[in-house]
């Protein structure tokens, strides 16, 4: 087991072009265990890109991934699940024809026994640990047997989020897991966010909401343009936490500036 | 007086409407069609001749079923068991091959069939629509070909017959049974001692894993109707010759599939890519070969139908399998198959296919005309997906 304090996750030099656009310019990124990360950006800042290398969804061009200090390999998103690595995303990637169990347990399925070419669902211990699972998380759904087309919005979320919690993930990827969400519903899953906190699990949230970010992270990550721009404990008020986060976003301010010291230095005085 | 907790589990099962439903409407088409011909429609030949003309639509449905429930269709089925029916006819009058070897060929080649569809539609992408009308027309094409020069085929072989019109076997016996069918009987019996030692199975594990459980009384009345429903088959049946060898062909197969479409993982993975093919796909199920083996298993069912289907008309006639893709269709959505994909059961468009032949059956006894049966037929087919449509709806 590894000291708490030490990288979970470290990205180094990641690059990664699309045709003609270079999308990620060389994006470091290191996630501590146990903390909340957001990572936030405008459109095309390369923070979908990042995390669908990290996920396995993208190779990249150049640069390392590292888990627990190891060099890895992630070349599909089954990869990087049995790396620990799980992503919640944005369009939930729920089936709503099934229930929660079914969902958690989607392509992991237990098995009881095998007959041929076939392998008989073990549905009991799935139940079990389906609502062991969500009683765990402190997720109110009246009975796993549920459909998830029968569900709110919320409740949809928060299966997505429990099944990524179910298989010892090391990491979990949220895309963005508050936006399609009613304001009260929010609160739920800021609250759920907590609690995987609280029971040890390292996530990266990818948010347009910056008063989520400030609400559940630990530490923020500004992307603009394909290059990390500010990487910093989050502290302050939450005004101030906006202002100094847009002027990154915009470009106004850049911490990683690559052409002269006194630049950023100036921009930062602004 | 109805007590609370049975009161809440009834609504609960009110909630189960759309499953019920289809059962209900089986129920009330009986009764009406019994009562209307005056006993004709329950007496056990009728019913034997129903379920005999209804099984190789049946078996087609089952794969239709599937192939519906990852959100294609498969218009080719009519007229590939036609032709694989041919292939039978011509194995058998014309090429001497042996019947052992004649079936498991048809059997084969309507597996290969099935794969070429599956190629078609998960490698090249083609809509299955589009691919399955190519088949419809294609292999309309090789069974004229193939019955070009004999036109007909009458078959002799008497065991291949009797998979259509043949009885399973009887122990000779007399006594207070002697005007019944005794092995149908005694199958019954085994039936009903197995869906009860299954049910009760079933709420014990659930018990044992702390859910909940539908209350005692609710669980005693559905033991109740489905015994009944056994033992009434059974009794219907072995009053004429017995289980016909089409039935235990359906029903081996129903059991199969029902089995492997809710209890193991493939079936859970072909529900999951009906559902939401993306989310199946990201968990790392392959639509790919979930839809080689959904077209795959149709082919090979549609290989069973055409085989049935010879066998019961004793002959391959040139238009074989004409329209039976749409029967089969129909019956599925009429069983609750949803159109948009992801729901349906097997069981469900048994039902589906009995509720289709039992309308027909009754309105040939009553003498209806051939063009009220197809507007009844019509009228039956809205209203259940319409009931279909407004029972999801509301939830």
């Amino acid at each position: 087991m590894t000291e708490a304090g030490s990288p979970v996750v470290e990205m180094r030099n990641i690059k990664k072009s699309f045709a003609a656009v270079q999308a990620l310019k060389g994006v470091d990124l290191a996630l501590i265990r146990n903390e909340v990360l957001g990572l936030v950006g405008d459109n095309a800042a390369g923070k979908s890109t990042l995390m669908k290398v990290l996920s396995g969804a993208y190779i990249p061009d150049e640069g390392e991934i590292l888990i627990d200090g190891a060099k890895v390999h992630v070349s599909s998103p089954l990869d990087a699940r049995r790396l620990g690595i799980e992503m919640v995303y944005q369009d939930l990637a729920l089936a709503n024809n099934l229930d929660v169990t079914a969902n958690i347990f989607l392509g992991r399925e237990k098995v009881s026994a095998k007959l041929g070419p076939f392998r008989v669902l073990d549905n009991g211990h799935m139940e079990q640990e389906a609502d062991r699972l969500l009683e765990r998380l402190k997720i109110k759904i009246p009975s796993v047997r549920l459909l998830v087309e029968r569900l709110s919005g919320g409740q949809r979320q928060s299966v997505a989020i429990a099944r990524a919690m179910a298989f010892n993930s090391k990491v979990i990827i949220m895309d963005e897991p508050t936006a399609a969400l009613s304001v009260a519903t929010i609160s739920q899953v800021l609250d759920l966010i907590r609690e995987l906190k609280a029971q040890g699990a390292s996530v990266i949230i990818i948010s347009h909401r910056l008063e989520d970010i400030y609400s559940v992270g630990d530490r923020l990550i500004v992307m603009r343009l394909g290059r990390k721009v500010r990487d910093t404990p989050i502290t302050g008020t939450l005004d101030e936490f906006r202002e100094s986060v847009v002027a990154y976003m915009i470009g106004a301010r850049d911490d990683f500036a690559p052409v002269s010291p006194a630049a950023a230095g100036q921009a930062g005085a602004l | 007086m109805i007590s609370q907790p049975f009161r809440s589990a009834l609504k609960d099962q009110a909630r189960n409407v759309r499953d019920y439903g289809m059962y209900v409407a089986l129920v009330l088409i009986i009764v009406i069609f019994e009562i209307w011909t005056k006993g004709v429609f329950l007496s056990s030949r009728n019913i034997g001749n129903l379920v005999t003309s209804t099984s190789y639509i049946a078996v087609l449905a089952i794969g239709m079923t599937l192939v519906i429930v990852i959100r294609h269709i498969d218009l080719s089925v009519g007229y590939l068991a036609g032709a694989l029916g041919a292939v039978a006819g011509l194995s058998l009058e014309f090429w001497h091959i042996p019947l052992a070897a004649a079936i498991p060929l048809v059997l084969a080649l309507g597996l290969l069939a099935g794969l070429l569809t599956g190629f078609l539609v998960a490698q090249m992408r083609i809509p299955a629509f589009v691919a399955t009308l190519a088949g419809w027309l294609l292999y309309r094409g090789v069974l004229q070909l193939l019955t070009r020069s004999t036109g007909s085929i009458v078959i002799q072989n008497n065991t291949f017959n009797a998979i259509g019109n043949g009885f399973i076997p009887d122990i000779p016996h007399t006594g207070f049974l002697g005007g019944l069918h005794l092995v149908t009987l005694i199958l019954g019996v085994l039936a009903i001692i197995f869906f009860v030692w299954h049910e009760i199975n079933k709420r014990r594990n659930t018990v044992s894993f702390q859910f909940e459980v539908t209350p005692a009384s609710i669980f005693l009345i559905r033991l109740g109707i489905g015994t009944l429903a056994i033992a009434g088959i059974t009794y219907i049946f072995s009053g004429y010759k017995g289980l016909s060898w089409a039935a235990v062909i359906l029903a081996v197969i129903v059991l199969f599939y029902a089995y492997v479409s809710t209890q193991t993982t493939i079936g859970r993975h072909i529900f999951a890519v009906g559902g939401n093919p993306e989310a199946a796909q990201l968990n790392g199920i392959s639509i790919k070969k979930i839809t080689f083996l959904v077209f795959g298993s149709m082919g090979f069912l549609t290989a069973v139908s055409g085989i049935m289907y010879a066998s019961w008309l004793r002959s391959a006639t040139t238009i074989a399998g004409q329209g039976q893709e749409l029967d089969a269709i129909a019956a599925a959505f009429v069983g609750g198959v949803a159109v948009s994909g992801g729901v349906g059961r097997v069981t469900g468009s048994i039902i589906g296919a009995l509720v289709i032949a039992s309308l027909t059956n009754g309105m040939n006894l009553l003498g209806f005309d051939i063009s009220i049966q197809y507007i009844v037929r019509a009228l039956v087919l809205a209203a259940a997906v319409i009931f279909d449509v407004q029972t999801r709806r509301r939830k």
